[in-house]
């Protein structure tokens, strides 16, 4: 019996070792892609978020790690079915009585209140609940994911708060996870012993004797191969077609719902469309508006004092050659009288005329050409008044 | 006078108007700043229409107004006049030079509410459709009615000299801030019965997550996710129980939403959580999925981490007894 006692026992195979690195890489990176996106606000979210690139980036590279996450729970289940149809393997990580009964009796063992561990089969009854949590842990998230993924067709279907509360439990679940994985796996396969069957797929006698006795006594009974090969194939044909269908089936229905729907439009619409300029008509000016001086209305009348020149004297002397000072322009007589100094105007004789002299002076009044004309033309006439 | 533009520019100022103004009352000459008049013939008069005498002489105001001057170079209107846009505003299409009134109060230093209430008249000059928006809006209403101090004008959200282009990706992510300048006040809030939790329930959700995130991480680049603005208005904020623009009412949050959601359906607007922290009555199944989650959490942890302490104490003291951990 001695020689036949062998070393070393594969404990995963190849296809489980890689199932493990796909799980590890998808979740390690959800946590690290979504946990800060819970706790933004808080500086290390954020700085997190920084070096990994924009928010945009962020959840991108959670969405690509969430379809490995997920391809690779398509993957295990199709396994599973085969596992169970095909090779008929028992069903060794499902939980029963005696994995309550183990968990209770570790508990004591540690308290120091039973004499002895568990003894554990295949899987000890810290493996299947760390399995069951991530069943669980992993139907959550997904279902809550994709509703967040898909928010339109979630509330086509279901009510408006479903989406609030998935993101409520996505983020609550995966800070249990987390902090499960932290806890409870690093505690059972990182710091208790180093297991390193997952990687190496190996376990040595002396680790199976002390992790999993049952089994190792289970392995030793086994007298030979009693598998019915033909009855495996036979199955094999069944199975493969099938399981091929509805493999194709899932993954047409993961890809489907993942590019579902196109939730926002990329470029928010302006939220107003107002001609920004639109000035007030008339624009106001800062100023009042201006008053224009009225011209002189003297050219429809005749070349008299009472047809036009008066009212030009009145316009251009009046404000200051008034009533009173030496020269009154207010009235043909006054005009005419002249200043103190002597008459202004000479009739008939435009040229010679004070008046018209002066013009030519620096008068602070002065008419503009065409009353000058008009005036010049009224004297040459002999300046009548009427 | 007439331009050569054939405007009329006058040239008459009202002595009263002038005395009584600002510049008046502190005895500003007019030759302080018509500085190139110093005799008889006057200089050429050089602007060719009325525009050009506003922007060839405001740059005087800069001799006594340095730091206002010097905040406007950096505004909006200033970058338009620099493009070529002469319709952009400069000093005295705001403010008078002959006429302007004191606006401050020298006692607090603050601008007078009989001037305050002038502010938004005063853009409407040139911004006459987005003044119309105001007037009718839940702020603007109130102010033109009442006088109402609390109400912002125009300057509270785009600032007095220093305006900045409210279009660019930068003020919009910096908008929910201004917002909450006076929203998350308690005191000013309670006057009206609002509520000041509008801040953070918009940053608990997605979108104000991400807003504010791009806020702090890349300023100057666009986000498709909405802020204050996009769902309450800009100028033509409306009050949420407004019986016909409302956002309470379902439709209006509906129509709202579908501007970025064009597919979204009846249900989805109540995926919002309008602004509440989540509670029993308004949203019980978010209410109870966090209570669900607040118990598990400590319980699940706590129950593993019990039992790893103790599963580490009693190796610990088998290994010290030199027995086998069996």
């Amino acid at each position: 019996m001695n020689q036949n006692r062998v070393k070393e026992f594969v404990r995963f195979s190849l296809d489980r070792r890689i199932e493990h690195i796909l799980l590890l890489i998808s979740f390690t990176t959800l946590c690290l892609t979504g946990l800060p996106q819970k706790f933004a606000g808080q500086g290390w979210a954020e700085a997190m978020i920084a070096a990994m690139g924009r928010i945009e980036t962020v959840r991108i590279i959670h969405r690509i790690a969430a379809t490995i996450f997920i391809l690779e729970i398509v993957y295990h289940l199709v396994y599973l079915a085969y596992k169970t149809y095909v090779t008929r393997v028992g069903m060794t990580m499902l939980p029963g009585i005696k994995d309550i009964r183990d968990g209770i009796q570790s508990v004591l063992f540690n308290l120091g209140l039973a004499k002895s561990r568990p003894k554990a089969g295949r899987y000890s009854f810290d493996e299947k609940l760390e399995y069951w949590a991530m069943v669980w842990g992993s139907a959550i998230m997904i279902l809550t994911g994709l509703a967040l993924w898909n928010p339109i067709a979630t509330t086509n279907a279901l009510p408006g708060q479903v989406v609030p509360a998935a993101k409520a439990a996505h983020g609550a679940e995966a800070l249990l996870a987390f902090l499960g994985i932290l806890v409870w796996h690093t505690y059972h396969v990182h710091l208790r012993s180093f297991n390193r069957s997952m990687f190496t797929g190996k376990l040595t006698r002396q680790e199976m004797e002390h992790e999993h006795p049952l089994e190792l006594a289970h392995i030793e009974a086994e007298t030979g191969s009693a598998k019915r090969e033909a009855e495996v194939t036979k199955r094999k044909r069944i199975f493969i077609p099938v399981a091929g269908i509805l493999t194709l089936a899932l993954l047409a229905g993961v890809y489907s719902i993942l590019t579902f729907e196109k939730t926002a439009i990329d470029t928010v619409p302006p939220v107003e469309t107002f001609q920004v300029f639109s000035p007030l008509t008339p624009t106001p000016i800062p100023t009042a508006p201006p008053q224009p001086t009225l011209a002189p209305q003297p050219g429809g009348g005749a070349l008299t004092w009472d047809g036009s020149v008066g009212a030009i004297f009145q316009q251009r002397c009046g404000s200051c050659h008034g009533s009173s000072g030496g020269f009154s322009a207010k009235t043909y007589a006054d005009t005419m009288k002249g200043a103190t100094s002597g008459p202004v105007i000479i009739p008939g004789n435009a040229d010679t005329s004070p008046l018209v002299v002066l013009q030519a002076g620096d008068h602070p009044g002065k008419f503009s050409p065409s009353e000058l004309d008009q005036i010049k033309a009224w004297i040459t006439a002999g300046a009548p008044e009427k | 006078m007439t331009l050569p533009s054939g405007e009329l520019l006058s040239i008459s100022i009202d002595a009263n108007h002038f005395g009584s103004s600002v510049h008046g009352t502190n005895n500003v000459a007019c030759t302080a700043c018509h500085a190139d008049i110093k005799g008889f013939p006057h200089p050429e008069f050089t602007p060719k229409d009325l525009r050009d005498v506003a922007i060839q002489f405001y740059p005087v105001c800069q001799q006594c107004h340095a730091d206002k001057y010097k905040l406007a170079a950096d505004s909006v209107h200033q970058k338009a006049i620099a493009g070529g846009n002469k319709n952009a505003a400069v000093c005295s299409d705001c403010h008078n030079a002959h006429e302007q009134p004191v606006l401050t109060d020298s006692s607090t230093g603050k601008i007078k509410p009989e001037e305050r209430v002038k502010i938004p008249v005063t853009c409407e000059r040139c911004h006459s459709q987005i003044f119309k928006a105001y007037s009718t809006s839940a702020h603007g209403s109130l102010l033109l009615s009442t006088g109402n101090l609390d109400v912002p004008t125009c300057t509270e959200c785009h600032g007095v000299h220093n305006i900045p282009n409210p279009t660019t990706a930068q003020f919009r992510l910096k908008s929910p801030e201004l917002c909450a300048g006076c929203h998350t006040d308690p005191v000013k809030m309670a006057k009206y019965g609002l509520s000041t939790n509008v801040l953070n329930t918009y940053v608990a959700d997605f979108h104000g997550t991400t807003i504010t995130l791009f806020q702090k991480q890349s300023p100057d680049q666009a986000s498709n996710k909405p802020v204050c603005f996009d769902c309450h208005g800009a100028h033509n904020i409306a009050r949420v129980d407004d019986p016909q623009q409302g956002l309470l009412i379902k439709q209006n949050l509906l129509v709202t939403c579908k501007r970025c959601h064009p597919s979204a359906t009846d249900n989805f607007p109540a995926s919002w959580l309008s602004h509440y922290t989540p509670n029993r009555q308004t949203t019980p199944l978010v209410y109870f999925v966090q209570l669900f989650y607040n118990i598990l959490i400590p319980v699940v942890i706590g129950g593993m981490v019990l039992y790893v302490i103790s599963d580490i104490i009693r190796r610990t003291m088998l290994r010290r007894k030199g027995a086998s951990h069996s």
